[in-house]
């Protein structure tokens, strides 16, 4: 295994943005990324735990906000791996980036938690302010995710 | 800024800054991860809300209601990346004054603010003006657009210029 992470380094791409403007230009666009996805997930999430944008249908936010978070989600994970490949082998063993992948797909699995399970039952609940316990704690969970999924990210560049 | 920066340097706030960072534990990453969020709060605010005036996205909310909502979420944001990134700015004057990005960066950021801050007072003080001046309207917000876009290219450049532009 520990190979294919030094062939992934040693790709001719690895090498080239590793080396040139396109890595600040991949963690530019990195940035930008989870800042679209993020404050389209806080303002779900706040919205589900009933402390902002009441006036809105959960539904009607959850139509509108989340293929933004997805495309800019998709946009982070590309972007991520372009960083990834620089320096693979390092960061797979990097604990900061190991918990940030634990994290990831902890709040991977409470999307679709949220999604497949608690938003079956959205008509009985789409205008009230108190969504239903799950809803809540999905939130609340999503929340505490993202977060820790940011202190994380930024700690791989601490750990060397 | 060389004097500035140089003062700075000289201060007994150079100091605490540089024990902060330097002999409390995870201090650099806490504090830049609440500089990443704080950013977030403020440009998702700002990113949103042009979004929205251009027809982009969030077809179901008003303006003028997502401008008094959020104006508190983009100050909340501001004063979080000036208490985190305060202390990365008093510990290394010269890496940001002497910085060209660093400069780069100020220079886009004030005029962003600047657009973004016109946006919400319109938007909360002249609810029918993105519909009496339509292109004025949506001009005003691709320019916030992409004067915000540009702050964060511009801002994470600030660690690299040295060894990419004057390397050795």
């Amino acid at each position: 295994m520990s190979e294919f992470w030094l062939w992934l380094e040693m790709l001719p791409i690895a090498q080239e943005i590793g080396a040139t403007w396109w890595f600040p230009l991949m963690e530019s666009l990195h940035v930008l990324s989870l800042v679209i996805m993020l404050g389209a997930i806080l303002m779900l999430d706040l919205r589900v735990l009933g402390w902002t944008a009441l006036r809105y249908s959960i539904s009607s936010l959850n139509r509108e906000l989340v293929p933004w978070s997805a495309a800019a989600f998709l946009v982070a994970n590309v972007t991520g791996l372009a960083m990834f490949i620089t320096r693979a082998s390092n960061h797979v063993e990097n604990p900061a980036f190991q918990i940030k992948m634990l994290l990831l797909l902890l709040a991977g699995m409470n999307i679709v938690f949220f999604h497949f399970r608690v938003l079956n039952t959205v008509s009985q609940w789409d205008s009230q302010a108190r969504a239903p316990r799950a809803a809540r704690l999905a939130a609340a969970s999503s929340l505490m995710l993202w977060i820790g999924v940011t202190l994380a990210g930024r700690w791989i560049g601490h750990i060397v | 800024m060389e004097r500035l920066a140089s003062w700075i340097a000289n201060s007994s706030a150079n100091d605490f800054a540089l024990a902060l960072l330097g002999n409390v534990p995870g201090s650099p990453p806490i504090l830049q991860s609440i500089h990443i969020l704080s950013i977030v709060a403020i440009m998702a605010s700002a990113l949103m809300i042009d979004l929205r005036i251009l027809g982009l996205a969030i077809p179901s909310q008003e303006i003028q209601e997502m401008a008094k909502r959020l104006r508190y979420w983009a100050l909340g944001g501001l004063f979080g990346v000036f208490s985190s990134g305060i202390w990365f700015v008093l510990a290394r004057p010269n890496r940001y004054f002497n910085n060209p990005v660093f400069q780069i960066k100020f220079a886009l950021l004030v005029p962003a603010l600047l657009c973004s801050y016109w946006i919400f007072r319109l938007a909360v003080r002249a609810p029918s003006f993105w519909e009496v001046h339509f292109w004025r309207g949506k001009l005003l917000a691709a320019v916030s657009l992409l004067l915000w876009v540009a702050v964060v290219l511009a801002g994470r450049w600030i660690a690299y210029a040295e060894y990419l532009f004057w390397p050795g």
